[in-house]
């Protein structure tokens, strides 16, 4: 299997993950929006399970934004993949080091440290309004930092084959 | 001698001599200089000449 193919078969990969990003994004979204607005029984069943219908019936505002981080921190991580999905389709095996998908690497690295970041809110928050009411959130998401790490190196390397293969480039 | 033949000649495209003549190279290759200097009988001396950045600029 050559590295073509390998990429094709990740590009394929990345757009499933996105498209159910979206719509894990989507379904929790409507949910929360007919658990405010139409049916507070929405809240049992926000997508997969989560269930923070005890959160709203104790405080509707400590609802609106444990709700809204999740569904933000969801909406991220499939901006993320959308990302991953340009820079597969961007590459160019015969030329990768480019300014484009050096910077889409910089950027895999900013998203995946908002990720992070906001994942790290999400648990802290989660954990303080445990004291007070009892809702199930499983967490995670901060494995995202790791990862920006990681990027933010290979962007780093990658910057320093653009420079190199330049200077191919330019030799005769 | 046209840049089309000392192409030909060396087998160097019209870009990459381009490059040398415009003076944008990098780095030169071994070959590629032996070629050149085979064509054209002459020596590296010949073709190559240093030139102090600084002076250069000024």
């Amino acid at each position: 299997m050559n590295a073509k193919q390998i990429l094709e078969i990740l590009k394929v990969l990345s757009w499933i993950v996105f498209i159910g990003l979206c719509i894990k994004t989507g379904a929790m979204f409507i949910s929360f929006f007919v658990s405010l607005f139409i049916n507070a029984d929405g809240a049992s069943d926000l997508y997969m399970g989560l269930n923070l219908s005890e959160l709203l019936a104790f405080n509707q505002g400590q609802y609106v934004v444990m709700a809204g981080l999740i569904i933000f921190l969801s909406g991220l991580k499939a901006y993320l993949f959308y990302q991953v999905i340009r820079i597969i389709s961007k590459l160019n095996m015969a030329n990768p080091f480019n300014e484009d998908i050096a910077n889409l690497i910089a950027k895999l690295s900013g998203i995946s440290l908002q990720i992070g970041i906001t994942a790290i809110i999400i648990n802290m928050y989660a954990k303080w309004l445990l004291k007070q009411v009892h809702f199930v959130y499983e967490g995670g998401g901060t494995e995202f930092l790791y990862l920006a790490g990681i990027l933010f190196v290979i962007a780093v390397i990658f910057k320093r084959g653009m420079e190199i293969q330049a200077e191919n480039d330019l030799t005769v | 001698m046209s840049l089309n033949e000392l192409s030909a000649k060396v087998d160097l495209t019209l870009s990459n001599l381009s490059i040398l003549k415009t003076g944008k190279a990098k780095a030169i290759r071994f070959s590629t200089l032996e070629s050149i200097c085979k064509v054209l009988e002459c020596q590296p001396g010949d073709i190559l000449e240093y030139q102090d950045e600084e002076k250069k600029h000024v």
